[in-house]
């Protein structure tokens, strides 16, 4: 005991040496976000798009599925900011409403991409061997196919409707999500704490959630991130060929469709849901950049 | 009298090699008939230089690497044959500590976390955690303040504490030490060597000490082994192994240690030639291309470890 007491007075010396750092990994990143600047911009747009979409019944000024037969496809004005459509519709209300069912459609089409592909990808790197292989190969033979047209095909069994569009792009993205998530499992599976863990004899459903995920963590959120930008994409362009969300629902995919009918008498109609799109696509890539060059700072620039 | 813990015998491993489809099926066998025994309170050393199977043999043990074959008996049972949900129980009391203390340790879990993971993964009452994380804490030193920080907040040595805690928190009964206090600067090594020496004696602890450094051996280690391209080539009593090596590479091993004191005229034996290839390793015995000693015997036939004077050696020159 006594030399035990020893010890622990030259440790004391020792621990002086030991830079103090603020303890919380989260507060970091909050704080890291905040002193990034093109996640900082990018993360107040999409909130506000959010916001927006949330309050949307408060700021749009019409209803948006109400025609307004003596005003049909009336360009920009006082009354119309954003102009009508075909049957009078406001779009500029219809552009708010929009915001929901878009935004949600990607975000549910997300959830089930990280849900399933985070499981495959764990699941295979974690076990390897012939489970690993037939995993790949068949998340390989998907790869083959275009997501869309994956999409597509999901989809021609479902039945267009935008709760469909988004099982289909949700699904659709899952061989690319699970080849990422497999890809970074594998360092961390070489790592020392995994075989640490191993030999205390941990259970593998508390390796894969308190060892892997952790240290994944960064890598599928910036992936996620990036895959928000992809969902609203193509869940714009199943409802854009029709088979995602059905009008009259305001879908800004829907609407951009309807738009290219009138493309050469009323502009406005296909501009700004083509737009509204690029605008909140472009913010979401530009988060997830950014996300991306904080959790791996050797990718700067690329 | 002590009592007999931990055997191995004849424990080997061979890893297959990438073979090209016409080949025949090539193997590198990292362990070779490697036996050991392991009394209560014990330290057993295990030395030899990279690449020569020390750390596969303890990560054999755990069965973290699976045996090729052998038998490894720990209680009077054969760990190597019981099913691996069985294997969960022998781990409560065979623990280890890795070298790299920053590459073993989760950088997003906190000190709390990283100890109290055993205690979780053997269904420890969660009442009696807090408890033990407490006193495994104090055990190797370490504050309470420093409970909920992450280990690359720490300096290398308090790192290997940490680890050394992790280790020792099911109170086990024998924790294998891979390269322990390698990674670190020879004070903090001292530091590190005399914690786990008061450890042993406070929790009755036994160690396998596997290190490439023989001065950190010699200081902790009561029985010494040292392996040669993955056998075991001598087997002894540490004063006996130190003060008169009878295998002629334990010999060069020993003569390669500095000493301390200048004037002290001491003849260096200097090993020739590289250490051969475990892929590829000479016949006969496996060391008598670099031994001074070698004769016609040991170019074609391998000695086995045999008793001499109560000690083992593999080598032809005590054999007759």
């Amino acid at each position: 005991m006594a030399n035990i007491s020893k010890t622990l007075e030259s440790l004391e010396m020792q621990t002086t040496l030991v830079k103090k750092q603020p303890s919380s990994l989260k507060l970091n990143f909050l704080k890291e976000i905040g002193s990034n600047k093109r996640a900082r911009y990018s993360l107040f747009f999409l909130l506000l798009v959010i916001l927006i979409g949330v309050f949307a019944p408060l700021l749009a000024p019409h209803d948006p599925e109400k025609p307004y037969y003596e005003a049909l496809l009336h360009g920009p004005s006082k009354e119309h900011l954003l102009g009508t459509d075909s049957i009078g519709r406001d779009l500029l209300s219809r552009l708010l409403y929009g915001i929901r069912a878009t935004l949600t459609a990607a975000s549910i089409a997300v959830a089930i991409t990280f849900t399933i592909g985070t499981f495959i990808g764990l699941i295979s790197a974690y076990i390897g061997g012939i489970i690993d292989n037939i995993l790949m190969r068949i998340m390989d033979v998907l790869l083959a196919l275009p997501t869309i047209v994956l999409a597509l095909a999901i989809v021609a069994i479902l039945g267009p409707s935008l709760a469909n569009a988004m099982i289909a792009v949700g699904f659709a993205s899952i061989p690319g999500f699970a080849r990422i998530t497999r890809g970074a499992a594998l360092t961390i599976k070489s790592s020392g704490f995994v075989e640490a863990s191993r030999s205390i004899g941990s259970s593998h459903s508390w390796i894969l959630l308190r060892q892997f995920l952790p240290n994944i963590g960064g890598v599928l959120l910036v992936y996620t991130t990036l895959f928000i930008g992809v969902a609203i994409l193509d869940t714009a362009a199943l409802s854009f060929i029709g088979l995602g969300a059905q009008p009259p629902t305001p879908e800004w995919g829907t609407m951009l469709a309807e738009g290219k009918n009138y493309i050469y008498q009323a502009w406005w109609l296909a501009t700004f849901p083509g737009l509204a799109i690029t605008s909140v696509v472009f913010s979401v890539n530009f988060l997830g950049d950014a996300l991306r060059d904080m959790f791996d700072p050797k990718s700067m620039g690329r | 009298m002590t009592s007999k813990l931990l055997e191995v015998k004849g424990l080997h491993k061979s890893f297959p090699l990438k073979n090209s489809l016409f080949q025949q099926k090539r193997f590198v066998h990292a362990v070779n008939g490697v036996t050991l025994e392991l009394n209560e309170g014990e330290t057993i050393g295990i030395v030899g230089e990279s690449g020569c199977g020390k750390s596969t043999t303890g990560r054999c043990i755990l069965r973290l690497i699976e045996p090729t074959s052998g038998e490894i008996i720990f209680q009077g049972k054969d760990i190597t044959k019981i099913r691996k949900q069985e294997m969960k129980r022998f781990r409560r009391d065979i623990q280890m500590v890795f070298q790299n203390p920053m590459d073993s340790m989760n950088p997003k879990l906190t000190v709390a976390e990283i100890i109290t993971e055993p205690l979780i993964a053997h269904s420890i009452p969660k009442e009696h955690r807090y408890r033990i994380l407490k006193e495994t804490m104090e055990l190797v030193g370490l504050s309470e303040s420093q409970l909920n920080r992450y280990p690359h907040e720490f300096s290398g040595g308090q790192r290997q504490r940490i680890g050394i805690a992790r280790a020792i928190t099911l109170r086990p009964k024998i924790v294998i030490l891979d390269e322990p206090v390698s990674a670190l600067d020879v004070s903090v090594q001292s530091q590190i060597l005399n914690l786990l020496q008061d450890l042993q004696e406070e929790l009755g602890l036994s160690y396998i000490f596997i290190s490439h450094d023989l001065g950190v051996v010699e200081h902790i280690a009561h029985k010494v082994g040292v392996m040669y391209l993955g056998e075991l080539v001598e087997f002894a009593d540490k004063d006996q192994l130190f003060t008169e090596p009878l295998h002629p590479y334990t010999k060069a091993l020993i003569s390669a240690i500095p000493k301390s004191d200048p004037d002290e005229v001491k003849e260096r034996i200097i090993l020739q030639g590289e250490l051969p290839s475990p892929a590829n390793p000479p016949a006969g015995c496996k060391f008598h291309p670099r031994c001074a000693h070698a004769n016609e015997t040991c170019m074609s036939l391998n000695p086995i470890l045999t008793d001499v004077n109560g000690r083992k050696v593999a080598c032809h020159l005590y054999q007759e």
